[in-house]
């Protein structure tokens, strides 16, 4: 096909304008170059090594479309397959994860340890195989590229990608933040939670970005706590506590950080309840990590790392995984998170507020995921021409970096910040850069027509 | 015996049934007790659900009755684009039994359902389906549920889950 990322992607920095095109959710043809140059091309996020406790472990994932397994061998060692039989191809492992030192495949029986090593071929002796079969490996297929930063671990198909630590960049401060939450590390709480929505994976991705939809996409949970707090419910709620939508505050209460390669990370201030989960662990923090870091601890963070996975951390704390299906569907995989190690109460807390703001069965994520819906079904009025849902903050952002990212003392592309209705929407204008530079590479190295 | 035969016991899941597809929330909230813990719990894998809600995560999980309230109020709100227009739905109830009676008189029914519905915004229908349990009480001479356990069975959910459609 003929792509021209212009059509697509009307980007004039010095112009203040920034648009993209509604074709870009919308068309079959953009969303195959996304499997093949992006997620066929990039690190992409496949679980938590912590998920792997013990030797002979394994998880199922995947890269864009592509089946993988990761294993934990009987040194401990981890790695990343692609998770289809050398011999016909079938899906070696079928859970979602398990324990196993060796894995048989279904159908032909033909075998291998959990470090991927072929351990038998069934009647290999009789086979009458010609000596060239001999001279090639029956191992599983390796992932081209797999690593893990503070216990997240990513894969890439491609091995022509930068180092894990060069792609996550600056990102990898706002890992620290996460995982340095618990002295010993994030946990995924039991019980995964998966759901579809009829619409594009970059509404997804944009919507954890996108604190502008806060308060209009969610009146209905918004006035529950409202509520709750007139009657003097004791549920306790965190955003509840705060004039949320309301204020305009002399110092920054909310922005965005766009970081390298796509990665960007909003947050806005929290006021500190005994709502957090962490409000009992305020003191330890202080000691351990030190009051800067404590203090983004206690921000409302929602960080995404390109292209498939979000840590968004508000009231509770959420590992999202994006898998696109087509154009126009895309599934979810969510899991709470949580430091290690919790105390029990605390714990309890955070999985209600996670079940009540972040699951599909709650009172807030359905809202999001039928407005992508909405979203889905005006892309057809193609007509339209260019959206333009990516101008706020445009006047407020610093490139380079402002006042709070350079708090956190790594290289950020750019940053705005103001108040708590800035809704800033420059945060999207990374994830479209590396969009543009991952296809334009991706076309460049196969010699494909641009 | 002081709880309901299996034919009350029918009766009564279906009178819950049609509650919720006649929107008569009102009279379903009317239902539950006051302390009614409503529970429908994700999986951990292939084959297990989650069993522990204070450790793992549940799909639903409530301990009071005013937290049903607090949906019903959402989802009529207008505020709710995911509640509107409501979905249709059609609650279906089947092998249902009794499984035992315990010490302080409630008694736990177990049953298998299925709820279709259609999505009048989108134009597409799907079908939610599962086994309960409910345990009932009797109180002022009407059985109300102290509890119910909702384990769905195709949880992979399209969009959304609420109440009225399980």
């Amino acid at each position: 096909m003929t792509l021209n990322f212009a059509q697509l992607v009307d980007d004039r920095p010095d112009d203040g304008v920034f648009r993209v095109h509604r074709r870009m959710f919308s068309d079959p043809a953009v969303f195959e170059l996304e499997m093949k140059y992006i997620f066929e091309r990039t690190w992409v996020f496949l679980g938590l090594e912590s998920q792997l406790p013990r030797p002979h472990d394994y998880l199922t994932a995947a890269i864009g479309r592509q089946q993988v397994v990761v294993m934990r061998d009987g040194e401990g060692a981890l790695a990343a397959f692609l998770n289809s039989c050398p011999h016909k191809g079938a899906t070696i492992c079928p859970l979602v994860s398990g324990h196993k030192r060796l894995h048989i495949c279904p159908y032909h029986s033909w075998s291998f340890d959990s470090g991927g090593k072929n351990r038998a071929i069934k009647g290999r002796e009789q086979g009458a195989y010609a000596p060239a079969f001999d001279g090639e490996t029956h191992d599983l297929i390796p992932v081209a590229r797999f690593a893990s930063y503070r216990g997240l671990m990513f894969g890439s198909l491609s091995v022509d990608v930068p180092s894990l630590e060069t792609h996550l960049g600056g990102a990898r401060a706002m890992i620290d933040v996460a995982v340095g939450q618990g002295e010993r590390g994030l946990e995924l709480v039991p019980g995964a939670v998966g759901f579809t929505f009829a619409g594009n994976w970059k509404m997804q991705l944009e919507n954890c970005s996108d604190a502008y939809h806060f308060s209009s996409t969610h009146p209905s949970y918004l006035r529950l706590l409202d509520h709750r707090t007139e009657q003097g419910v004791e549920v306790p709620t965190a955003i509840s506590g705060t004039d949320y939508w309301l204020g305009e505050g002399e110092k920054p209460l909310g922005g965005s950080i766009c970081f390298e390669h796509g990665h960007a990370l909003n947050w806005n201030h929290l006021d500190v309840t005994p709502a957090l989960p962490l409000y009992h662990a305020i003191d330890d923090l202080d000691a351990r990590v030190g009051p800067a870091a404590r203090d983004w601890m206690l921000r409302l963070r929602n960080l995404t790392l390109y292209p498939n996975v979000q840590l968004a951390e508000n009231l509770s704390s959420q590992l999202r995984i994006i898998r696109p299906v087509s154009v126009d569907r895309t599934e979810m995989l969510a899991y709470c998170i949580a430091p290690v190690g919790e105390p029990a109460d605390r714990r309890a807390l955070r999985i209600r507020q996670y079940e009540e703001f972040f699951n599909p069965s709650g009172l807030a994520t359905p809202d999001d995921a039928a407005a992508y819906e909405a979203c889905q079904s005006g892309y057809r009025s193609v007509a339209g021409g260019w959206l333009h849902g990516y101008s706020r903050g445009m006047a407020r952002r610093r490139w380079g970096g402002d006042e709070t990212s350079a708090g956190l003392g790594v290289d950020v592309v750019s940053a705005s910040s103001g108040g708590m209705q800035l809704g800033d929407e420059t945060i999207m204008h990374g994830a479209y850069r590396q969009w543009r530079a991952l296809i334009e590479k991706g076309m460049a190295a196969d010699g494909a027509v641009a | 015996m002081t709880g309901p035969d299996v034919a009350a016991a029918r009766a009564f899941l279906e009178a819950e049934g049609a509650l919720l597809d006649d929107r008569l929330w009102d009279e379903w909230l009317a239902l539950y007790t006051e302390d009614a813990v409503f529970w429908v719990p994700a999986w951990t894998s292939e084959e297990t659900p989650t069993s522990d809600p204070l450790t793992e995560v549940s799909l639903i999980y409530h301990d009071r009755r005013e937290r049903l309230a607090e949906r019903v109020w959402r989802v009529r709100s207008g505020l709710s684009l995911a509640s509107s227009p409501l979905q249709r739905t059609a609650h279906m109830v089947s092998g249902v039994r009794i499984v035992d009676e315990a010490q302080d008189g409630s008694t736990r029914v177990r049953s298998t359902w299925t709820v279709h519905r259609y999505d009048p915004r989108r134009k597409i229908q799907n079908a939610f389906f599962g086994r309960a349990e409910h345990r009932l009480v009797r109180i002022d001479g009407a059985w109300r549920i102290a509890a119910k356990t909702v384990w769905l069975l195709n949880d992979l959910i399209p969009t959304v889950l609420d109440f009225y459609m399980i």
